[in-house]
């Protein structure tokens, strides 16, 4: 019986070590969250978030950050439109068109992986050295454009997560009434659409978060750009930026902007749960 | 009208051809253009010395790399020894012992996490961790510190590496069929006994490729690391100095680097350190993790 | 004394997968469980070692009294209860590690011998006992996974067997194997039985009327008819058994 119980000591060891892990992982929840929202929520008011920057803004003066917050929606929003059109051809060519062990699918994947795994810092120095090359400025459609490439490894490599367990019965079906692989599109489309939907959160969610890319490409306003080749501003920046300020009222925008960019987040990823859940039941 | 419709196929065969050829492309243009970009300093100054020498002025063209590569390789390194037990002990319980209860509020714990952007990390280490740093640990070793230190850097980047290494230990851990859990655990082995000499002994190569991908994702990291380093130039002898590691370079000199070709020329060279640094480790776990994949299947 | 089963009851989430069974089953025999896929065999079998509590949403009720203790309640060392019923599943799973430590494993795991000589003797001696010795002389310390799945079957016995259980559990033991491991393995359970009492879920009726003592037949989740050997096969009480034994039904 002694055997059994030193077993079972290092069992209990190891359970509570387990237990205490988990509870630094929610330790650090906790703390951020709470960081965030508490001293953000000091600094918010309705004009942080419907106003521009206003005269005298850097030294304390009045105004919000509505242009980093209109700036990331039309960054985001973009990208994710053309991320959209690039990775759902992408995606069914690996899936459908390429067979299971596609020589070419297999370094596709890699590659995606690859650029997933690329620091956006480095999307962001290869992105300036681009638009250098063909002449542009800071803009709006540097930042489109780098933020794009950004996610579209993360939309492929989620969709494709979501399409590789899809049902090969229902290809062969659209298959044998006479439809072309291409016309397929749309029934494989249709099957995957939560996963692209939770796909395409994960990547808004990656897209306006992201600083260090758009730092090099669109750069930093205070107007609200009003065409493609205007620099823009982004929430992110405005985080970044106002906080290494030493005047107190201006760091306190960066909290309250910072509270904006977690509120969104919190959002999309809770949405992007739930969507799974209700899905994965309905499929059931 | 067949032809019509076997044309439409046939020419979206070819479009998503490119554009998937495309794709792989892209990483080769990128290490290209990254190169280019950075031959003119490659020229200039042998590899060795650049990465050798310490000497940063880049007024009168010295780059030497060696601060910024020690920086990054210190708060890598501790950021991973922060995470990778937490990860491992929390990924363990999941698969190993996994109540669904538990599993309800752990897993969007880890969404949160992971979903925070770098930027939040930056004002929770500047808030948090920075002050606690300067205020109640560094005390007890040196006479002053500002927090902005080795230590900041690694504990933010640590916290958010941990939902990455997590999913990724799940991942690997759930390869390992149920039988040969049973197998152990009905000579009598407690779970624990199980999950040691069975799981974590059947996924070493697994578990490498995680930590290393893990590392390369803490390499890269920019913003949150970049707001808690402290960003002096010099090599931490301990992790109570501030660093300066290799992506903080790139972001903070963007705006400057422009007047000097030389410059701008040796900071292009860093995004290639980093990029080459990704490249490898991420080709090599991704073929293990693939490798694991495909003999479970 | 051996087990005793008293008003076992088990549900998995909604489902109420054994009911009300009661079955005792004798010592140093073999009882071979039968019937049609699906009926409950498997899960009766997990439940005697508590392998079932792995399973998520399993609710356990009633009693299985294993040498008067009952294994059921919370109090119950579960691991001790492992070690002394040994399983050999469907399909040989070798740890991933040599034919040794495969062997060694339990022992280790359990803290059996103190002595390194004492470890080696007694693995020497099951893989005599399930006769692979002869075969993976000279090569114990390469790794399992090489043997042939046969090999593999006995390996895991062997494994088995080192931890000295009073029972084993069979879990369609064969019907992974070519014919001849198949019979090798059947005869070696047969062997077994003057020290074991071996607990034997099989598929194939032939082989419950080769070496079972005792049979217990199960259907839906009860059990429909359970006896002697003889008495099953030859003189079926119940309707339904006669219809699975004669091929009706499978």
């Amino acid at each position: 019986m002694k055997v059994s119980r030193s077993k079972r000591t290092e069992e209990i060891l190891f359970k509570v070590l387990m237990w205490i892990a988990m509870g630094i992982v929610f330790g650090f929840v906790i703390s951020v969250i709470w960081t965030v929202f508490s001293r953000g929520a000091k600094a918010m008011s309705w004009d942080m978030i419907t106003k521009l920057p206003g005269g005298g803004f850097y030294i304390g003066k009045e105004g919000g950050f509505l242009n980093a917050i209109v700036g990331s929606l039309y960054i985001v929003g973009a990208s994710t439109i053309l991320g959209l059109l690039v990775s759902i051809p992408v995606v069914f060519f690996l899936n459908v068109y390429l067979k299971k062990d596609s020589r070419l699918a297999y370094v596709a994947r890699l590659a995606f992986d690859v650029l997933f795994g690329m620091p956006s810092i480095v999307y962001g120095a290869f992105g300036f050295t681009i638009m250098i090359f063909f002449g542009l400025r800071t803009s709006l459609l540097g930042g489109i454009i780098v933020i794009t490439l950004l996610i579209i490894p993360i939309f492929i490599r989620s969709m494709d997560e979501a399409t590789r367990n899809f049902p090969r019965d229902i290809l062969d079906a659209s298959y044998a009434l006479g439809a072309t692989r291409w016309e397929t599109l749309k029934v494989v489309v249709r099957q995957i659409a939560p996963g692209i939907a939770t796909a395409t959160l994960l990547s808004i969610g990656r897209a306006i978060g992201d600083a260090a890319s758009v730092m090099f490409t669109a750069g930093y306003t205070d107007s609200i750009p009003t065409s493609l080749s205007q620099p823009a501003a982004t929430l992110p920046l405005a985080v970044f930026f106002q906080l290494s300020s030493p005047i107190p009222e201006v760091q306190d925008r960066a909290y309250a902007a910072a509270l904006v960019l977690t509120i969104i987040v919190l959002l999309l990823s809770i949405s992007g749960r739930f969507i799974t859940n209700r899905f994965s039941k309905n499929k059931l | 009208m067949i032809r019509k419709r076997i044309v439409k196929d046939k020419l979206a065969h070819g479009v998503m051809l490119a554009m998937t050829l495309l794709s792989i492309v892209f990483v080769v243009v990128m290490a290209v253009g990254l190169y280019v970009k950075s031959a003119p300093v490659l020229e200039n100054r042998s590899l060795w010395s650049l990465i050798s020498s310490s000497q940063w002025k880049p007024m009168k063209g010295e780059f030497g790399f060696l601060p910024f590569i020690v920086g990054s390789l210190w708060v890598t390194f501790l950021a991973i020894l922060i995470s990778f037990p937490i990860s491992l002990l929390t990924a363990v319980y999941l698969t190993e012992y996994a109540r669904p209860v538990v599993r309800k509020f752990v897993f969007p714990a880890l969404d949160i996490l992971a979903a925070l952007p770098s930027v939040i990390y930056g004002v929770w280490g500047m808030l948090v961790i920075v002050p606690w740093i300067s205020d109640k640990v560094a005390r007890h070793f040196v006479d002053f510190s500002s927090g902005y230190t080795v230590l900041a850097a690694g504990i933010v980047l640590g916290v958010m590496v941990i939902p990455l290494l997590v999913s990724l230990f799940i991942e690997v851990f759930s390869s390992v069929p149920a039988e040969l859990r049973e197998a152990s655990l009905s000579l009598g082995a407690t779970r624990w006994q199980t999950a040691k000499k069975v799981v974590l002994r059947k996924t070493l190569a697994g578990m490498l490729a995680a930590t290393v991908l893990a590392i390369s994702r803490a390499m890269g990291e920019t913003i949150a690391v970049l707001m808690v380093c402290g960003c002096v130039i010099g090599i931490p002898s301990n992790i109570l100095e501030p660093c300066y590691p290799i992506p903080a370079l790139i972001a903070n000199n963007y705006g400057e680097m422009l007047s000097m070709p030389l410059y701008e020329s040796a900071l292009m060279f860093a995004a290639l350190i980093l990029f080459v640094v990704v490249l490898v480790f991420n080709l090599l776990s991704r073929i293990i993790l693939y490798r694991i994949e495909r003999s479970e299947a | 004394m051996a087990i005793e089963i008293q008003n076992l009851n088990v549900h998995i989430k909604d489902n109420h997968i054994l009911k009300n069974i009661n079955l005792t089953l004798p010592e140093k025999q073999i009882t071979c469980i039968i019937g049609p896929s699906g009926c409950g065999k498997s899960t009766l079998l997990r439940t005697l070692n508590r392998l079932i509590d792995s399973t998520e949403g399993v609710r356990l009720e009633g009693k299985v009294l294993v040498d008067g203790a009952d294994i059921i309640g919370s109090g119950a060392e579960i691991t001790e209860l492992r070690r002394r019923i040994g399983l050999v599943s469907q399909r040989p799973c070798p740890l991933p590690m040599s034919i040794f430590d495969n062997v060694a494993y339990g022992c280790r795991i359990n803290k059996m011998y103190k002595r390194h000589k004492a470890l080696i003797y007694a693995v020497q001696k099951n893989l005599k006992a399930v006769g692979l010795w002869e075969e993976v002389r000279g090569r114990v310390r390469t790794p399992a996974a090489r043997l042939s799945i046969g090999q593999q079957q006995r390996l895991c016995l062997a494994r088995s067997l080192a931890v000295e259980p009073q029972y084993i559990l069979a879990d369609e033991a064969t019907s992974a194997l070519d014919p001849i491991s198949s019979k090798t393995v059947e005869d070696l359970f047969v062997s077994l039985k003057n020290d074991y009492t071996i607990i034997m879920v099989t598929h194939t009726l032939r082989q419950a009327l080769r070496i079972a003592d005792n049979v217990v037949f199960m259907y839906l989740g009860e059990i429909v008819e359970s006896g002697p050997a003889e008495q099953v096969f030859h003189n079926p009480q119940q309707e339904l058994t006669q219809k699975y034994l004669s091929g009706a039904f499978s």
